[in-house]
């Protein structure tokens, strides 16, 4: 089948020496998220006192032999109860990258130098009822090169003993991606997403949830800073998910774990685990261990660094007689498994404050994926992430 | 959607299905409602022991709480009002503690103060006896030992509609 | 490998329905019994701001994302 579209000519390598703005490589903003609820309004009931928190996070990841991005961010939370019915929950949080974009696969050396600020913000509304609460959340980020507004609507019902809660949501997206680079102009990216779940007491010392998400995404997929990348603009997922927290009443320790399944119509497959055992130490302070496994099965049009014989790279072998309709070097598409290491300290001084610090290893390698035939041609990937906060309540 | 995506969406639906009817088994069944004869019951308290039959002829107020219980915390200072503008006329609030230990029931205590009655039960007896839905839950007996009004819960909201249920079972009762 | 996950699916509420008819381990609590269950390390999504920052992370790198709620939007990170 012939390409609906050609590429656009190789670019030549940038000067490493001039920065140049470019955005999209990674940035990293606490908020604006899709899949994640803002969980302190989970609650069955109203939250008793307002609870205002900053943290300040960071972000560093390297290959071998290379420093790439660092990311500073600041972030804010607040919840309130409003006249005791309902609550009010707002985050607003600052990207701060700047470093070496990826020398992945893309191969065309030279990592280039970029800077760039992004700001996310999200204010939720929700309001209680004797055994249920519905919620409307409103979204929105902006950065250089993307913007994206959404919303989402989330209603929890719980049974006559509140040991069984009914949750469901849905939410949309709308983009606007205008990447400095110019390749495209005022793409649009929407997407829309609808979720059921369940979450039950399974006894006094164990609470478990199951959630079933479907995402379907229409428009511009594509990462336009990638030489050689098109995606389909159809993008589907599935998602399960199963979490158990349970509690040792021996030593007062909890156990919480949680297992996903990730399927979607790019044809990734992916598997995450997570177990995180917090142990308190005293009254006041409090230590959380975690370690994380995750699997990921390529896209289907995701391509090894194997280049056409003719054009060379970064173009895939067989480009030059018979171009696939879609193709992307991204190493995030590809077969690869990745472990996190890490650890929370909790500190909390009194009934109003308390501090905490937790800082991650990551490491992602095609040699780790589950069951072996991870993508050929990549170098390890490793990251480190930080984050300190404080938390006031009122 | 692949077939193979189908089938797995099938094994989750089947066990978030599975999992929201595992609590069917153990719904409670039984009500203690408004005009049945509440339980009898004899449990310690801070200073000594106390029983229902001790209470006959009191509106006594059964209230049950514990240390995890937030709205606890805010039923106390007004439980303390109660107690002390209609303890003349015949009000005893009974406040009875369902933590499993009992340091956790004295850390509330002490940083809630309260001027009624605690009575202890970390076996859980009468909360199932009473048939409680929710925490708190609190009970109006009246003088012959019958529940004349039940709440579950607590908010500020429902005070006064809780005060007006105190003030009419004391009234019924003195005309008798 | 997926068939092994599948019935590994399946094999929850099996094994839930075993516990439950054994009358052990699955027993959900009454009212007042539920002291452990209150305790913050026990909810869920106990710290938003740190949860939303990890998922961010592991959106930004990895191909799978979501599951835990809907809400939030997109970014160029993907």
């Amino acid at each position: 089948m012939a390409a609906t579209s050609r590429p656009t000519p190789f670019k030549p390598k940038q000067a490493s020496s001039e920065p140049r703005k470019r955005v999209g490589a990674i940035t990293l903003a606490a908020l604006a998220l899709p899949g994640v609820m803002l969980g302190a309004a989970n609650a069955d009931s109203a939250p008793e006192d307002a609870v205002i928190s900053a943290k300040l996070q960071g972000y560093k990841d390297s290959q071998p032999n290379l420093d790439r991005i660092k990311v500073i961010a600041p972030s804010l939370h607040i919840l309130a109860p409003i006249a005791g019915a309902w609550s009010v929950e707002a985050s607003v949080v600052q990207d701060n990258i700047s470093g070496a974009t990826p020398r992945w696969h893309t191969s065309v050396a030279g990592a280039s130098r970029m800077e760039d600020r992004r700001i996310a913000s999200d204010v939720k509304l929700t309001r209680y009822f004797d055994r249920a609460a519905i919620g409307a959340r409103f979204s929105y980020s902006d950065e250089n090169d993307y913007r994206s507004n959404a919303i989402a609507l989330d209603g929890r019902y719980s049974s006559a003993d509140n040991n069984t809660t009914w949750v469901a949501g849905i939410g949309a997206s709308r983009d606007a991606i205008n990447p400095v680079n110019q390749i495209v102009e005022n793409e649009r990216k929407n997407v829309v997403e609808g979720m059921i779940g369940v979450v039950q007491a399974l006894s006094k010392n164990d609470l478990a949830q199951f959630n079933l998400t479907h995402v379907r995404g229409r428009g511009y997929f594509n990462d336009p800073y990638k030489l050689v990348d098109q995606r389909p603009r159809e993008k589907n997922q599935t998602i399960g998910l199963i979490r158990w927290n349970h509690f040792i009443e021996g030593n007062s320790t909890t156990v919480r774990s949680s297992y996903r399944f990730y399927s979607d119509s790019y044809g990734v497959q992916a598997h995450t685990v997570q177990v995180e055992w917090v142990v308190p130490l005293s009254e006041r302070f409090t230590i959380t261990p975690s370690t994380r496994y995750y699997t990921q099965r390529q896209a289907r049009f995701y391509f090894n660094p194997v280049y056409d014989p003719d054009i060379g790279e970064p173009y895939p072998a067989g480009y030059s007689t018979n171009p696939p309709t879609y193709y992307s070097a991204d190493a995030r598409l590809s077969s690869y498994g990745a472990f996190t290491l890490g650890s929370k300290f909790e500190w909390r001084f009194d009934k109003l404050w308390s501090v905490d610090f937790k800082y991650e290893l990551y490491q992602q390698r095609s040699s780790w994926r589950l069951g072996g035939g991870g993508s050929p041609g990549l170098l390890p990937f490793r990251a480190q992430f930080a984050q300190i906060g404080v938390s006031r309540r009122f | 959607m692949s077939n193979q995506v189908m089938e797995t969406m099938r094994s989750f639906t089947i066990a978030v299905v599975a999992l929201s009817l595992i609590g069917l088994p153990f719904t409670q069944v039984g009500a203690v409602e408004v005009g049945s004869p509440a339980p009898t019951y004899s449990l310690p308290t801070t200073a000594g022991k106390v029983d229902s039959a001790g209470l006959k002829g009191k509106l006594v107020y059964v209230d049950f709480w514990a240390s995890w219980c937030v709205p606890c915390k805010q039923s106390f200072p007004w439980m303390n009002e109660m107690q002390a503008k209609y303890g003349n006329r015949g009000l005893h609030v009974l406040a009875i503690n369902v933590d499993g230990k009992q340091a956790d029931a004295d850390k509330f205590l002490g940083q809630v103060p309260a001027k009624f009655q605690i009575a202890f039960d970390p076996a859980g007896v009468t909360p199932r006896q009473f048939a409680v839905k929710a925490m708190p839950t609190s009970y109006l007996v009246d003088g012959e030992g019958r529940v004349v009004y039940v709440h579950a819960g607590f908010r500020e909201s429902d005070q006064k509609s809780i005060e007006a249920a105190i003030v009419a079972a004391l009234d019924t009762m003195k005309k008798r | 490998m997926k068939l092994m996950f599948r019935r590994l699916l399946l094999a929850i509420p099996a094994t839930a329905s075993i516990a439950l008819l054994s009358g052990c381990a699955i027993q959900p609590p009454q009212p007042w019994e539920k002291a452990n269950l209150a305790r913050k390390e026990m909810t869920m999504d106990a710290d938003p701001l740190d949860q939303a920052f990890t998922q961010h992370i592991y959106f930004s790198k990895e191909s799978a994302s979501g599951g835990y709620g809907v809400g939030g939007g997109g970014c160029g990170c993907n």
